[in-house]
């Protein structure tokens, strides 16, 4: 097996105050995969994302970039951040100029690059997220939509080779979900590792290559979407429901033995239920 | 200050640069601050009005209402300049001559200095009016806290407003003590909000690599010699003209 990209090993971490948010948690990051972190709310997922580019630095356990452990320095933060990307939850943490080039121009300029070159930058951030009509408008007249999606442009015009959102889907309309997913889609494609926290069953089932299903700060089981979210037991322990597109092929009779070719998109599910009326009647 | 604030940005002349609009503006205060008021003033005050209207295309109603709150403290103010009171003989007080053209003078070259402050904020909004502020060498750690108030003043605005109406549907403002508590607990919800608001983009901008210094991108545009030149021909002519008033009038 190659490599994990970033690795978390044995992370534990207690807020200031006493409270354990991490108990002993391991999680690899492969190269190229769609990760996603399943987990209910407060069960940890933000404190893990802040830890994964050094936001937060772990009471125990440590971060490996590469298979090297990772520094808290000034230098090895700065390098650490320019490979992992971090997109919060709430755009307005993150957006904090008066227009929308101005904000996405401020990582491209912290990595010290010219004006010429964090412009060409910008521009194609904005378009890779589909808002570069969106340019020259007033960061506070944005819907939240096009909020969050210039707040992921202001991180991918730092070009990271690893892009971790927070709940990138809550909040938006289906139709939000749809345009946002097609965007990560395409960065994917070309080569960016995604991590991506959710509660959503449902899209990990879709669209994750990989699930960590998490509980109370700590990692019950991370694989392959479809044998976790296949695995009852992990499912019941962190009090998660199974997808229903899981649920309704296994009815027809898709047994349990052929979790990894069961079909994971709406349409895929849809076509086995014709398929099947067809052959009743 | 929404009005004002989508009309800087929405407005006819939005993409021009600041210079353009804030040298004319500038030097029309300036001109009516140096020639005689009189002639000046009025001058002043429908060439600014006009140009916002006609020019930026921005509607009579919002003009007249941003220039309707400085107004209001004019007119509390001008009837003392008009009255004299005199207190050497008991309590007189009378309504010279010499005080009502003070104070006919003092508010229509008031009024005209305003009508070009609105004519700038209502065409140019802040970010670029900051441009303006970098150009002539005010520090950057000022401009920096001044775009970033900027942004955090709407989003705390419409934090406030959800918070009130929150309240309002739980009958917070329904009589006056209520209403006294209720926006009390408000400005306190608020304070702490700010205060986490900040630790929390703090956390965000780390992760963009953030080191103590918020720079971005300039905007690119370029001032247009022509318009400039033809805002100033303007100027020139309001001058001019006033000049050639108060000849006539002499």
């Amino acid at each position: 097996m190659n490599e994990p990209l970033l690795a978390v090993r044995g992370l534990e971490y207690i807020y200031p105050g006493g409270v354990v948010a991490l108990r002993g948690l391991d999680l690899s990051i492969e190269r190229g995969q769609k990760l996603a972190i399943l987990g209910p709310n407060g069960s940890g997922k933000t404190t893990l994302l802040l830890h994964l580019n050094g936001l937060c630095k772990p009471t125990r356990g440590e971060i490996q970039l590469d298979g090297q452990p990772v520094g808290y320095d000034h230098q090895a933060l700065n390098h650490w951040r320019r490979r992992v990307g971090l997109i919060l939850q709430e755009p307005n943490d993150q957006l904090f100029a008066a227009t929308v080039r101005q904000d996405v121009s401020f990582g491209p300029l912290n990595l010290g690059l010219s004006s010429a070159e964090a412009g060409e930058r910008v521009r194609e951030a904005l378009e890779a997220l589909r808002v570069a009509h969106l340019a020259g408008r007033p960061t506070h007249t944005l819907s939240f939509g096009q909020k969050k999606r210039v707040a992921i442009a202001g991180v991918l015009a730092m070009r990271p080779e690893i892009l971790v959102l927070d709940e990138p889907t809550a909040g938006l309309d289906s139709h939000g979900v749809t345009h946002l997913l097609g965007a990560l889609q395409q960065l994917y494609e070309a080569g960016t590792t995604l991590v991506f926290s959710t509660h959503d069953v449902e899209l990990a089932y879709a669209w994750a290559d990989q699930v960590a299903v998490f509980y109370e700060g700590a990692v019950l089981r991370q694989g392959e979407t479809a044998l976790v979210l296949g695995d009852r037991e992990v499912l019941r322990q962190s009090r998660l429901r199974p997808p229903l597109l899981l649920e309704i092929a296994e009815a027809l009779g898709n047994g349990r033995n052929h979790l990894q070719s069961t079909p994971r998109s709406r349409e895929g599910v849809l076509a086995l239920l014709q398929e099947r009326l067809a052959g009743n009647s | 200050m929404r009005a004002i604030d989508h009309y800087a940005w929405t407005n006819r002349w939005r993409d021009w640069h600041p210079v353009e609009k804030g040298l004319p503006a500038i030097s029309l205060l300036v001109l009516t601050l140096l020639l005689p008021p009189l002639t000046t003033a009025p001058l002043v005050l429908a060439g600014a009005m006009l140009t916002t209207v006609y020019g930026a295309g921005i509607p009579w109603k919002t003009l007249l209402s941003v220039l309707a709150a400085p107004l209001m403290f004019l007119l509390a103010g001008i009837p003392f300049l008009a009255v004299s009171v005199d207190f050497a003989s008991g309590f007189d007080l009378t309504l010279s001559p010499e005080g009502l053209q003070l104070a006919l003078v003092t508010a229509i070259r008031a009024l005209a200095a305003m009508s070009c402050l609105a004519f700038l904020i209502l065409t140019t909004p802040l970010t670029d009016g900051v441009l303006l502020l970098r150009r002539i060498g005010i520090p950057a750690g000022v401009i920096e806290l001044i775009l970033l108030i900027y942004r955090l003043i709407f989003v705390f605005s419409e934090r406030a407003l959800t918070g009130r109406q929150a309240q309002a549907a739980r009958l917070g403002y329904s009589r006056l003590d209520r209403s006294v508590r209720s926006l009390g607990l408000l400005g306190g919800n608020l304070f702490q909000r700010a205060l986490e608001q900040a630790r929390r983009l703090e956390i965000g901008l780390m992760a963009r690599g953030y080191t103590g210094e918020l720079q971005v991108l300039p905007p690119q545009w370029k001032p247009s010699w022509a318009r400039l030149m033809a805002g100033m021909m303007g100027v020139g002519l309001v001058g001019l003209a006033s000049g050639w008033l108060a000849r006539g009038l002499s």
